[in-house]
């Protein structure tokens, strides 16, 4: 036991951190261990994910029934829904508070704060992250964020409303509407901590992975998930400093009447003094890391199901480096195509083709994954385990919110479709469900290793039909309400004569809203029930190739007792031909699966391949084992 | 037993820690290629800058911080050697060149403010002037931090490793803030 007391202390370098004792404080609390700074990112995002939720359930009722009065509305929200009606302004607030919470609080850090802070430092072979005193900071900056976020909700004039890309001026006049005003200032606050969480959590990312990989893990027997976390903080570091730019700039704007952002300003009949900056710059700015974000978003879930779908299908992942070479494709991709959400912002159509060609460039990468995915599936030995079917999930909204994106992706499409209900069908697809699913195959599969415990498998399979099936019935019509020109952000359809057809379709997606909703209470009682009641784990339950498989299930800080497995194989060596058992652990070394080996195993070290070919030679019925 | 334990002592691995501090140089420079980013935008759609002549109190400020890295290789150099009261001297002097670049970049606002240039005010390119100014200085106080940080290694003779794991970062940090002002006024005197 001693020997991981001394391990303890070498992670912390402070010498007042010596001495070992756990308190309740410093291991539940202020924990500086990567599995508990996980869980702690992960319940944080379930809870915010739920709140969001939540949400989008409270407007989808106003699309759905904008004549009907909800009494239990005014009982939950008081003024905001006076009558039983929601006001304009608090839809507004909804859908800014629904999106904003989403992307940046559950599918950034939820999503990438749980996963690459449980699973870099288990699946390199690390004791913890470089940092792990600014990986507990960046957990508390990010804890923080959320209830300054949801702070703005118990303010008279609400929470900020301008749409989650807060572009000025409603953002910055703070009379321009209730929620301009101090919901907003809450706002920007909340997001620069939302910033500096993700830059701690992601420079730690790169670092750990970059310097403190054990022995035999080169960067290319590393798993795919680790690749994705990789790239992703990498992303996270080159775009998220543009934003808090950009959001420097807005508080000088609305703080000290500056005019970065503001010109020829009518307000009913008051003319602001500000002059000369420009709107469009904010656009620029915010979409330079508001492209890069979606990114942010999709790739962990994508490496996620990467291992998740080679594992359940028991065969290497199809195409390993293609799958490397197009994340890295996709993360330089993504900063050269931000332009695509400003077509119509009076850009030059040169320019506009220029961001046209780049954005469908990402198609390819994209493709080459999904058809990677489909490839490794094909003829496995699949096992429907919960995890495998939300990764399948995620490849079936990854492709058909994709195709989507080519039409959105082109400029002069674009003139008609953008700001309709096609943009949200394509986005709540593409990087909505098909990550939220891809996190959610993530906590179904590292359950064990999380919490040491198996989560139920049947409320798995139920949580995941209806939640596929809703998912889709949710976002599918929306496509149509999009071509038919009905406007994103609106309050209600009832004005205009064209959208009055489109009434019964909300009414249909809001049920189907209220479906997928419910069906997150399978989940939700699954994961808490389970934390305490679950089936005790084995060792090794999905029978995986990884690393953080060999460490023990009661959970130590620093991971391994005594030293840190070596690493002698890349992690999908699934079925291999020869082998008796259909996986073969990476540290497992050649010379305990001389059966099996193949010439290309040794990267041409020839005294390895030597010692095969003798051993072929003097065991000549192994070949025809397999 | 004694083995883990040799094993132990030579592990303080500063590489991890030192690479987080050039992640955060790299994310810190995307900030200020924002700014510049959108100075640059600005001023081509409007097809002026800021126009102003610069006051002589940046010249100064950038003298100084020039001085102080000056004074800091001095110090780390005196750390190689071991020469723990030289460290300590050169990295006091370090500190008061830094205040003295923080007094200076006062000065040089208050000198725009009476030639009418102001923070507020309908040119953002003259805005912007004080607002990367004024976010360089916050950086200078995150570097002093890191300076004071290197100190108190010193005095407080931790190992020889971990004092020059410290001194290493606070260099790293502060050489780049040094380098991210001279590109700042010269930025700004290139796109007037």
């Amino acid at each position: 036991m001693s020997t991981i007391a001394l391990h303890d202390e070498h992670n912390h370098d402070h010498a007042d951190h010596g001495h070992h004792k756990e308190t309740l404080i410093s291991k539940y609390i202020f924990s500086m261990d990567h599995k508990m700074i996980a869980k702690q990112f992960l319940i944080t995002g379930i809870i915010m994910a739920v709140i969001a939720m939540g949400l989008s359930i409270l407007f989808r009722i106003q699309l759905a029934w904008p004549d009907q009065n909800f009494p239990f509305l005014e009982t939950f929200l008081g003024k905001w829904a006076e009558g039983g009606r929601i006001k304009p302004d608090f839809y507004l607030a909804l859908v800014t508070i629904h999106g904003t919470i989403m992307v940046f609080f559950v599918l950034t850090a939820g999503l990438s704060g749980t996963f690459s802070n449980l699973l870099i430092p288990l699946q390199i072979g690390a004791r913890d992250m470089a940092s792990p005193f600014l990986n507990m900071l960046s957990y508390w900056f990010f804890f923080m964020a959320c209830v300054i976020m949801m702070s703005s909700f118990f303010i008279q004039t609400g929470p900020a409303s301008g749409g989650w890309t807060v572009y000025p001026p409603l953002s910055v006049v703070a009379k321009a509407m209730p929620g301009s005003g101090l919901g907003m200032t809450l706002w920007l606050i909340s997001m620069v901590l939302f910033v500096a969480s993700s830059l701690m959590g992601g420079i730690n990312y790169v670092s750990t992975i970059l310097n403190m990989r054990t022995k035999g893990m080169d960067l290319w027997k590393m798993p795919l998930t680790i690749w994705a976390f990789f790239l992703t903080a990498i992303l996270g570091i080159l775009s998220f400093p543009v934003l808090v730019a950009g959001v420097v700039l807005m508080v000088f704007d609305r703080s000290f009447g500056t005019s970065f952002y503001l010109s020829d300003i009518v307000m009913g009949t008051d003319i602001l003094p500000n002059e000369g900056g420009s709107p469009i710059l904010w656009q620029h700015l915010f979409w330079f890391l508001g492209h890069p974000e979606v990114y942010i978003v999709i790739m962990p879930a994508l490496g996620i199901s990467s291992e998740v779908i080679s594992v359940n299908s028991r065969k290497p992942i199809f195409g390993y480096h293609a799958m490397v070479y197009s994340l890295i494709g996709i993360t330089v991709l993504s900063f050269i195509v931000w332009g695509h959400h400003m077509f119509v912002t009076g850009m030059n159509p040169l320019l506009g083709g220029v961001f046209m060609i780049t954005t469908l460039i990402i198609a390819v990468p994209s493709a080459v994954k999904t058809f990677n995915y489909l490839a490794t599936l094909w003829r496995g030995n699949i096992r429907f385990t919960p995890a495998m079917l939300f990764a399948i999930g995620l490849v079936s909204f990854f492709i058909s919110g994709g195709l989507t994106g080519i039409f959105l992706g082109n400029a002069s499409l674009d003139i008609n479709l953008h700001d309709t209900y096609f943009v949200v069908a394509h986005f709540h697809l593409v990087m909505g469900s098909a990550a939220i699913f891809g996190m959610l195959a993530g906590v179904y599969h590292w359950f064990p290793k999380m919490f040491g415990r198996m989560m139920n498998a049947k409320l798995g399979y139920l949580h995941f039909w209806l939640t596929f099936i809703a998912a889709y019935l949710v976002f599918f019509p929306l496509h149509f309400l999009g071509l038919d020109g009905v406007p994103r952000r609106y309050y209600a359809f009832t004005e205009f004569e064209f959208m009055k057809k489109w009434l019964t379709v909300n009414v249909f997606v809001t049920w189907a809203a209220i479906m997928a909703a419910l069906a997150q209470v399978a989940f939700l009682f699954n994961f808490f029930y389970s934390i305490f009641k679950g089936k005790v784990s084995p060792q090794n339950p999905w029978e995986s190739n990884t690393l953080e498989w060999t460490a023990p299930v009661e959970h130590l800080h620093g991971n391994w007792p005594g030293e840190i497995p070596t690493v002698y194989r890349w992690p999908y060596d699934y079925s291999k031909p020869g082998h008796d058992a259909d996986f073969i652990p990476q540290t497992v070394p050649f010379s305990q699966t001389m059966s099996s080996n193949l010439p290309h195993d040794f990267e041409g070290n020839a005294e390895a391949e030597k010692i095969q070919q003798d051993w072929e030679l003097a065991n000549p019925v192994a070949e025809s084992k397999g | 037993m004694v083995l883990t334990m040799e094993k132990m002592q030579d592990t303080f691995d500063p590489k991890p820690r030192k690479f987080i501090v050039w992640l955060f140089v790299v994310s810190s420079t995307i900030m200020f290629g924002g700014f510049t980013s959108y100075y640059l935008v600005f001023a081509a759609s409007k097809g002026k800058g800021h126009g102003l002549v610069l006051p002589d109190a940046f010249i100064y400020s950038s003298l100084v911080i020039i001085a102080s890295s000056i004074t800091l290789v001095l110090a780390s150099k005196a750390l190689k050697k071991l020469n723990f009261s030289l460290q300590r001297n050169m990295l006091w002097i370090t500190v008061i060149l830094a205040v003295a670049f923080g007094v200076m970049q006062f000065n040089a606002w208050g000198s725009m403010v009476r030639t009418g240039a102001t923070l507020v005010g309908n040119n953002a390119a003259i805005s912007f002037i004080y607002v990367v100014s004024g976010m360089h200085l916050l950086h200078i106080i995150g570097g002093v931090g890191l300076i004071i940080n290197a100190l108190a290694g010193s005095y407080k003779s931790l190992p020889v490793a971990k004092v020059q794991y410290r001194m290493e970062i606070a260099s790293i940090f502060w050489h780049f803030i040094d380098i991210l002002w001279i590109y700042l006024y010269v930025f700004l005197l290139l796109n007037r």
